[in-house]
């Protein structure tokens, strides 16, 4: 750091608002702000990974519709001609040919390839009409950004030949700025001219007119074995442990499979996996001899790994193999049978399979489905037995779930594709379902040679694959079979609120831990680990209940999205001295395992293992051999008691990478991930290296930081929670949301009439469009007690700044109005239409309506005003809506939105509707340093105090604000605006650039002095009522002020009589339907302990539930007098008329001991309820 | 109801007395549109489907305080 401290704190140059003129002017071909467009990459990757394949690596949607397991039907038919059906791929199991002669004719489906096409719109009646329709037009129509889903659906019957079809599978919502949009390549010119923001990064769906985005989660890290201690698992039965194995095993097209391996203290090991949420408990040995013809001889020397003279470990191998030996499964085969026995009904599979063919099916699909070869698939799960036993001798700890080191990213594209495949497999399995209806009908249509009948089927059994997936964006709710190993059903997509730039950016960048967790009582998973660093921003996470478990991405850390081809890799890890797995073959147990991507590749010796990862990831950054840069080289070596050693290589997608510098190397440009990062020696600053020993150091130390946390000016300054409400509120600011404000039309939008740009800047705010989107005003701040007004975090407003526009906003409603919903029959003809139909001329509607039943654009609507009307031609009347309101507003725009079926008429309309919103009393603002406070006085410009050359404060606070919550930085920026303000430059407010030799104030101290102010910040005052010179000399000066979205308008809650409850008669609850608020039992007591018994019973009688009724004085009942009609009285009664009706005790039979009393309803209402249950209650009146 | 030929056969009691055709905005190209009752919602030159209302001619003025 001391390098950067000597030498002047660079400028951040002007405030380039000369060139940004240019470039709005003219927009270019180029962006602006690539590293903008960098922050939704993880979103945009990983969906365009869904449809699109490297040469390295299929697409994820091939891969998975490779993995749908067959499709078969057969239709028992006595005199198939060709019966003998063999399969392809493993034609040696398939011998038995009589089984199958009595299926009949078999016809086996599956989908080839899956495409997506851009979204189109047919907008004419013919071909000639179809045109790209952009995601603007979407989002003013309330209409989702879809493109056409077509499968190729092909079958074959017998050993026939290949047919297929194209199925249209419905409309698929597509991601903005994916290779599925249509504003994919669009230069920032053609993005307004197609009215989306000139910088627009995409990464999201619109849905129903809303922009929605698939939450980031946080995921297990896959294919790593991970040691686990967990009470839990001991509960499971008799005899299991709390040890275990876990691996997160994913398959090419990104689903994933968890496996657990269970210690149990009788010595044997359980495989737990789940099918379609159903877990099954497997015993170890089966799976291992299942999966390879093997003796128990190379069972044992696999796991012990030459290490004879372990005895706590030869002894564990030997309690399993004797375990597994009264099964009486000698053989690969019989193993197979035994599982498919077991597992007929678990796999949906073509009944010609025999027991063996579904064993190896179950091998297939549960498995360790990250490999293919079952070879490889044995010695992952002795691997998870060999650290099985490590865990439970203590050799090795547990594995951290909560620490970043053992974790990876959930993208949105792998839910994605894992719901299409399922979705795409449930339409076969829905094919087959009506197929095998038929046959079992012996319907005389059903015949398989026929191929109308087959394209019938296919069209019959409902393929909109698309309703789904729109369904689950638009509501984040996951229906699905097998739950995709997730372990969450809900609560995936988040709105893209667009509250401001700031709040709209962190939307791409917050990762979240899983609701699951949000749960949890106890508090681990929330904590900020060292792991972390680097890739979570330690700053920029919600106070609250989500504290710490929705997180943000730092800026700098990406997500790998790319399955680079490692082939090569084990070649030349044995050309750097690895011995590689030989089936068999003993090797010295003092050498720990080579696991690339979680396939077992070798062994080596620990010394080694560090000269072949030191050796590798020089290779690496100097980009030999074509090894990717953001592989991961993880060398956890041989420790007592901690992580079990080994080499790890991770080279998959979806893990969370940043760039570091490699200090050994020109080539300096180094990519890092979260698990070998824990093993390395990085460098936070200069100081810290130590020669020989550090390899790596940060670029800068606000690398650890998200974008947001990096805007708060001189965040080092300050106590760390103060930047985390910061963070908090920037999110909340009235500020710019976009800069196509005319092209939207978004539910509620809040808008900054003139926001600034902050003369205190980071230098990441130019490279994130930050001066495109300005959230607040530079203000003139004095630091002082002045008008009693301002206690408690409260602020004074100069009323003529307010006059002059300080912190004006206003609100953009929006509103959308479908007749086909309002009309009493949806789907007929249409009944009703736009327009005023009969109305005169002078009706008080068309003070607002034009003659088309639409509100003039720019009329001034007053709640109850007329807002749109309608003519229904089926009762042949007008009916006019009024404006709820109940602010007033202003009609901003009217939007007439067409649909597709173009003979029908105007049915849907956009209204927006701006509400001006200046600053009042009771308004929320803030600083940049998590410094909030309420508006509380507009006070008068003559009364506010001046500077010696004449400057008025534009907003007060007062001093008390600073000694507890220490935010020093709000006095350097303070001091930085006033002088950059003077001199006329922005002032750089990135964070750890100061030091102890030169500090802040020096720095800004100096400026100020030679702009002719006091070098410390503070001048001398005057007091604007007396004229007098203050004794103190106040701190004066510029901050950029924040105003906050929560205004009083929106909040204030009054009511004196209204709405009631019917049963209770009490006041409802709710702003919306102007209730009031509870007067609680803690208010109450309040009320006693001041014996202020009138108030007491104004508030909670009078004014609440307030009731006269009648009680029997000789029974005490207040349920038994009753109304009787004068004609059933008693005649005797005094009232006694003909007409009138008399309240008589029923119990009693009199009307002689009535009397009315005042009573709270409820209490009426519980005496009824208490009658109910045979409980009488009575009341002693005199 | 078919609202390709809309001049045509104004059944018995229509409420719309006269068919007022409207100016709109195409809110793709900007081109004027002359829309009337009942005709669907589409820009002649372009073919977009969402039209924007023009602002009124009639002055609008509000009390300024």
């Amino acid at each position: 750091m001391s390098t950067v401290a000597q030498e002047p704190v660079p400028s951040v140059g002007s405030f380039g608002t000369l060139e940004r003129k240019r470039v709005h002017e003219n927009p270019g071909n180029q962006f602006q702000y690539p590293a903008l467009h960098s922050l939704a990459a993880p979103h945009i990757d990983s969906f365009n990974a869904i449809f699109q394949g490297t040469d390295s690596s299929p697409s994820w949607i091939s891969a998975a519709l490779k993995d749908i397991p067959p499709k078969v039907v057969h239709d028992h038919l006595k005199g198939a001609k060709s019966a003998a059906y063999i399969e392809d791929s493993d034609e040696e199991d398939h011998g038995e040919q009589t089984s199958t002669n009595k299926l009949g004719n078999r016809i086996q489906f599956w989908i080839d390839s899956v495409d997506l096409t851009k979204p189109m719109a047919n907008l004419g009646g013919d071909q000639s009409h179809i045109q790209r329709i952009y995601p603007s037009e979407a989002r003013d129509c309330s209409t989702s950004y879809q493109g056409k889903l077509q499968a190729k659906v092909c079958w074959r019957v017998n050993h026939g030949p290949v047919l297929s079809d194209v199925c249209p599978m419905g409309y698929l919502p597509v991601m903005v700025k994916s290779n599925r949009c249509n504003t994919e390549h669009l230069s920032p010119k053609e993005h307004i001219r197609h009215r989306e923001e000139s910088e627009d990064f995409g990464g999201y769906f619109v849905i129903n007119g809303n922009e929605k985005i698939v939450r980031l989660l946080i995921a297990q890290r896959r294919n790593y074995i991970m040691g686990i201690n967990r009470p839990t698992f001991a509960d499971r039965g008799p005899a299991y442990t709390t040890y275990g194995t876990s691996i997160r095993c994913v398959r090419p097209d990104q689903s994933s499979s968890t496996m657990t391996l269970h210690y149990l203290s009788n010595g044997v090991l359980t495989l737990r996996f789940y099918i379609d949420k159903r877990e099954y408990l497997v015993p170890y040995m089966i799976i291992l001899r299942a999966l390879v013809d093997t003796s128990d001889r190379d069972v044992f020397l696999a796991l012990a790994r030459g290490d004879v003279e372990n005895t706590f470990l030869t002894e564990r191998i030997e309690l399993l193999l004797r375990s597994f030996s009264p099964l009486g499964l000698f053989t690969q085969q019989q193993c197979l049978e035994y599982l498919g026995v077991r597992f007929h009904s678990a796999l949906s599979l073509p009944e010609e399979y025999t027991p063996a063919q579904i064993g190896k099916e179950l091998l297939r699909q549960c498995i360790s489905v990250h490999v293919t070869d079952n070879q490889e698939k044995f010695n992952v799960l002795v691997a998870m037995a060999q650290k099985l036993y490590a865990l439970v001798a203590g050799e090795c700890s547990p594995d951290n779930a909560d620490s970043a080191q053992n974790q990876e990213v959930l993208l949105p594209g792998q839910i994605y594709t894992g719901l299409l495949k399922e979705n795409l497999e449930g339409y076969l399995d829905n094919i087959l379902f009506r197929i095998r209806q038929d046959v079992s009908r012996g319907s005389r249509l059903c015949n398989f040679s026929d191929p109308v009948y087959v394209t019938r089927m296919l069209r019959r059994s409902n393929p909109d694959v698309g309703r789904k997936l729109h369904y689950f964006l638009s509501t984040g709710n996951l229906v699905s079979r097998s739950g995709l190993d997730l372990l969450q059903s809900g609560g995936f997509v988040i709105i893209a609120e667009r509250i401001n730039f700031l709040r709209y950016l962190a939307h791409f960048r917050c990762i979240h831990r899983g609701a699951f967790f949000a749960e949890m009582k106890t508090t681990t998973v929330r904590k900020l680990r060292p792991e972390s660093w680097g890739f979570l921003c330690p700053v920029h996470t919600p106070d609250g209940s989500p504290c710490g478990l929705l997180n943000h991405l730092s800026y700098t850390c990406q997500v790998s999205h790319r399955t680079p081809d490692v082939s090569k890799l084990p070649g030349l890890l044995v050309s750097l001295g690895m011995s590689q797995v030989l089936h068999g073959h003993v090797s010295n147990p003092n050498h720990i395992t080579v696991q690339l991507d979680g396939r077992v590749i070798g062994y080596c010796s620990p010394h080694l293992a560090v000269d072949i990862a030191r050796k590798l990831r020089h290779l690496k950054v100097s980009k030999q051999h074509n090894l990717p840069l953001d592989m991961e080289i993880g060398y956890v070596p041989v420790s007592h008691g901690g992580q079990y050693p080994g080499l790890y290589l991770f080279t998959t997608p979806c893990r969370m990478v940043r760039p570091v510098k490699y200090l050994s190397s020109k080539a300096n440009y180094d990519i890092v991930g979260s698990f070998e990062q824990v093993y390395m020696d990085i460098a936070c600053v200069d100081e810290d290296v130590i020669p020989n020993v550090t390899t790596h150091q940060e670029y800068a130390p606000t690398y650890i930081m998200s974008v947001l946390a990096n805007m708060t000016p001189f965040s080092d300054f300050n106590p760390s929670p103060r930047n985390m409400y910061q963070c908090q509120m920037g999110k909340q600011t009235m500020g710019t949301p976009a800069q196509a404000l005319k092209c939207r039309s978004d539910n509620k939008l809040y808008v900054l009439q003139t926001g600034q740009t902050p003369i205190v800047r980071s230098r990441l705010h130019n490279a994130y469009a930050f001066d495109e989107y300005p959230n607040g005003t530079n203000a003139c701040v004095a630091v002082i007690s002045y008008t009693g007004y301002d206690m408690e975090d409260a602020m004074i407003l100069n009323k003529s700044g307010h006059e002059r526009g300080f912190a004006y906003g206003s609100v953009y409603k929006s509103e959308l109005v479908d007749l086909t919903s309002q009309a009493r029959r949806g789907g007929g003809p249409v009944t009703l239409q736009f327009g005023l139909g009969e109305m005169d001329e002078d009706s008080p509607a068309r003070r607002t309506l034009d003659v088309d039943g639409l509100p003039f654009v720019g009329a001034h609507l007053k709640a109850g005003d007329a807002f749109y009307a309608f003519y229904d031609t089926e009762r042949k009347r007008t009916v006019v809506k009024s404006y709820k309101g109940p602010e007033e507003g202003y009609v901003d725009s009217v939007r007439l939105l067409g649909q597709d079926d173009i003979t029908r008429p105007l049915q849907r309309i956009k209204i927006v509707v701006r509400i001006p919103r200046a600053p009042l009393i009771g308004d929320k603002f803030s600083s940049r340093h998590g410094q909030k406070g309420v508006c509380s006085q507009k006070w008068p410009s003559v009364d506010m105090p001046f500077s010696e050359s004449g400057v008025q404060p534009d907003v007060i606070i007062n001093p008390h604000a600073f000694p507890s919550r220490m935010t020093i930085g709000m006095f350097v920026e303070s001091m930085a605006a006033k002088a950059g303000a003077m001199h006329g430059n922005p002032q750089d407010c990135t964070p750890f650039q100061f030091s102890e030799d030169y500090t802040a104030s020096e720095h800004f101290g100096e400026q100020l002095a030679k702009a002719g102010f006091n070098y410390y910040g503070n001048e001398p005052m005057y007091s604007g009522i007396t004229g007098k010179e203050f004794e103190a000399d106040i701190y004066f000066g510029v901050v950029y002020y924040q105003r906050l979205r929560h205004m009083v308008n929106d909040k204030f809650q009054v009511r004196s009589t209204g709405t009631i409850n019917p049963l209770t008669r009490q006041p409802v609850k709710g702003r919306k339907r102007a209730g009031g608020i509870r007067f609680g039992e803690m208010e109450r007591d309040s009320l006693i302990a001041h014996g202020t018994a009138y108030l007491l019973q104004d508030r909670l009688l009078h004014c609440s539930d307030y009731c006269q009724t009648h009680v029997c004085k000789l029974c005490g009942s207040i349920v038994s007098p009753v109304n009787v009609p004068s004609a059933f009285a008693n005649p005797g009664s005094r009232e006694f008329s003909k007409y009138k009706s008399v309240v008589e005790c029923k119990t009693c039979a009199t009307a002689d001991g009535i009397t009315v009393i005042s009573l709270p309803y409820v209490f009426k209402y519980l005496a009824s309820e208490l009658g109910a249950m045979n409980i009488r209650m009575t009341l002693k009146v005199d | 109801m078919n609202a390709g030929n809309p001049p045509q056969m104004p059944t018995t009691g229509m409420p719309i007395s006269m068919p007022v055709a409207m100016v709109y905005l195409c809110a793709d190209c900007g081109e004027d549109n002359e829309i009337k009752p009942k005709e669907p919602i589409r820009c002649r030159t372009c073919g977009h489907r969402v039209l924007y209302k023009k602002r009124t001619a009639r002055m609008v003025q509000f009390e300024a305080r």
